[in-house]
């Protein structure tokens, strides 16, 4: 540790792969530390994410010889576990509903998202005050779980899938968020001059405003996106009485019935009235590898500008 | 050197390029001309009022002895009792206690790993490397909560691949995830899986934008590695530090909920109740009721209201920026 600390001393940005020639070269033994460091860390995410992928095209022997639980190595692949999931069972609806509630919530949010941000862009206007401080005012005082969970029952949305993407529609940092981007990336004059052409507000969103901040908006999607797509609370809580629940639910409900725990009893039950058996490791794992897909698929895309984004908000250089 | 945008006042916006004046035209010639962005407002307006502020005021029936079977205004005005109710209550107490020991470990022993990490992430000189190794850490962060628990209870678990191992080494199976004593390093231990990398990329983003500079004039001066960290690295980001130990420090009773609520069957409810699973298991589960559930809510959200506002405080008194300036 100490070693690492010395080493990570040296911080500054620096001209492509050379070391700055002010900068004294770090002991072998430091440098040794801090990629044995680094490697550690980088190895224990990621080797427990490549256990679950082996898991999940294990066969049910080679789970049986391995003690019924993780491998490092399929010696067989097996797509047994995957064809179960995309069989047209109760797991099937639960992905199928999963991606309708995060493609259809994303879409509300980022329209919610972009108006409001483009409204709040454009200082001095009629009321951009008191809004702004709507928005600001709800970072510092959240309404508290009794009180939301009422207002849902209140409007009718208790066990409706429209309470698992309204009540949470709108993330008020990510107006912040884009109401930064929009002020501080796009230039005054820009707007201005589209103003002096005749677009309207409308117009100048989207022809100008927009096609600016694709990769803004992009990151944003993606916070939504994966809000979604990880939606657990609000189904525990607005929507327990669904038969088929979003996927992060279901794999809850896996992981409980494995552990022989009380929650999983209504799994297994629910397993045993359809005569199939209880979910084997191979299946939970290939539950987790269903739901870490889509995020790894969107990941590489979008990675690269998560820091310009997350910046824009909190941090101005 | 960095400065704190993101909750800034509305005073901020006012660059003087941006600034029309408007003061002499009468609020119909403003709404005349402004309608499109009150209408592109609109939603967003309508959607806090409904699903925030609507639900702050219903706040009021913890003061109540509130039922949803008679009409709101027959519900009797109660005063503090169901606070009273609260404190006196035996699950409340170890639920408060809980919350702010997982507060507490956050705090020290989360933050500084994030600072820690960025520190040595700044340091590799490779660019390939850093950005590989910015894609693996950072992965994590969008996992739920439930893939994490259930990856850590596939490697770590009873049946799990260590518990495996050390049972074929002739050793005894491991009981890591269903142990109320060691649930607090466990808690640790998914916090850092799932959010420490994350944790790290204000940190970068607030080294980068330090003059580098500073670092070659301190060099040439004769200062160390250790010197130029003390003297400029650390200077160079406290605003963010502070920034974020207050927001930390605001949210000291909001640890989260399904973290605690996954693993309450399997390490029990002593060690895993927090305020925001007992407000769900006493009123929404449970039979405590309306009133006494947002009583519960309502201590928790004046009580982070209150501490955000003085840690902000004292960060002005220290001559930061804190999280917003007086306007």
């Amino acid at each position: 540790m100490t070693a690492t600390s010395i080493r990570a001393t040296d911080t500054r940005p620096r001209r492509k792969s050379n070391r700055p020639i002010w900068d004294e070269e770090p002991s072998i033994a430091g440098k040794v530390v801090k990629a044995l460091f680094m490697l550690c860390y980088a190895a224990a995410i990621v080797l427990p994410i490549w256990a679950v992928v082996a898991t999940s095209f294990a066969s049910e022997e080679a789970l049986t010889r391995a003690g019924g639980n993780l491998l490092i190595l399929p010696t067989e692949v097996s797509w047994q576990a995957y064809r179960e999931i995309f069989s047209g069972g109760a797991l099937t609806d639960s992905l199928v509903l999963t991606l309708i509630l995060t493609f259809g919530g994303t879409a509300i949010s980022m329209v919610l998202t972009i108006c409001g941000a483009y409204a709040l862009s454009r200082t001095g206007s009629l009321l951009h005050r008191p809004i702004l401080w709507l928005i600001l005012l709800t970072f510092l005082f959240g309404p508290g779980m009794y009180p939301s969970f009422l207002v849902v029952q209140k409007l009718g949305l208790f066990n409706s899938y429209w309470s698992l993407i309204l009540p949470g529609a709108v993330g008020t940092f990510n107006i912040i968020i884009l109401r930064a981007f929009f002020m501080n990336s796009i230039p005054g004059e820009l707007i201005d001059a589209a103003k002096m052409d005749g677009a309207g507000e409308f117009r100048t969103l989207f022809r100008i405003v927009l096609p600016m901040s694709k990769a803004i908006l992009a990151v944003i999607a993606l916070f939504y996106a994966v809000g979604y797509w990880n939606l657990y609370f609000q189904a525990v809580l607005y929507t327990p009485g669904l038969d088929t629940q979003p996927i992060q639910v279901v794999l809850q409900r896996m992981l409980m019935s494995s552990q022989g725990l009380p929650d999983g009893a209504q799994a297994a039950a629910q397993y045993q009235s359809q005569g199939e058996a209880a979910p084997t490791a191979a299946l939970k794992m290939a539950v987790v590898v269903c739901t870490i897909i889509p995020i790894v698929i969107m990941y590489p895309f979008i990675q690269k500008h998560f820091t310009k984004a997350v910046i824009t908000g909190a941090v101005k250089g | 050197m960095a400065t704190l945008q993101s909750t800034a006042p509305p005073d901020a916006d006012r660059t003087p390029d941006r600034v029309i004046v408007r003061r002499k035209r009468t609020v119909g010639q403003r709404l005349r001309h402004d309608w499109p962005l009150l209408l592109l407002a609109l939603p967003v307006v309508a959607h806090l009022s409904v699903f925030h502020y609507w639900p702050t005021a219903w706040n009021i029936i913890a003061f109540m002895d509130y039922s949803p079977y008679r009409p709101f205004w027959e519900n009797p005005f109660v005063g503090f009792a169901w606070f009273e109710r609260l404190f006196n209550d035996p699950y409340f107490t170890p639920a408060l206690l809980n919350t702010l020991k997982f507060a507490t470990l956050n705090l020290v022993f989360m933050f500084p790993l994030s600072i820690v990490l960025a520190l040595a992430m700044n340091s590799i000189i490779s660019i390939k490397a850093r950005s590989a190794f910015q894609s693996i850490v950072y992965l994590p962060h969008f996992f739920s909560w439930v893939l994490v628990v259930t990856v850590f209870v596939q490697v770590l678990g009873a049946d799990g691949l260590i518990s495996n191992w050390i049972m074929d080494g002739g050793g005894e199976r491991l009981n890591f995830t269903s142990n109320p004593d060691t649930f607090l390093l466990l808690v640790w231990m998914q916090w850092a899986w799932k959010d420490a990398g994350w944790g790290m990329i204000i940190f970068l983003a607030a080294l980068a934008s330090i003059n580098p500079s500073l670092y070659e004039a301190a060099a040439s001066d004769g200062a160390n590695r250790w010197r130029r960290m003390w003297h400029i690295t650390l200077p160079g980001i406290r605003p963010v530090i502070i920034l974020l130990l207050i927001l930390q420090i605001g949210g000291i009773l909001s640890v989260g909920f399904e973290q605690y609520q996954l693993q309450r069957q399997s390490i029990g409810y002593q060690s895993t109740e927090v305020l925001d699973t007992f407000v769900y298991y006493q009123s929404i589960i449970g039979n405590q009721g309306e009133s006494f559930g947002t009583a519960a809510g309502l201590f928790k959200g004046v009580i982070g209201l209150i501490l955000i506002l003085v840690a902000n405080k004292i960060a002005h008194r220290l001559g930061e920026q804190g999280i917003y300036q007086k306007s």
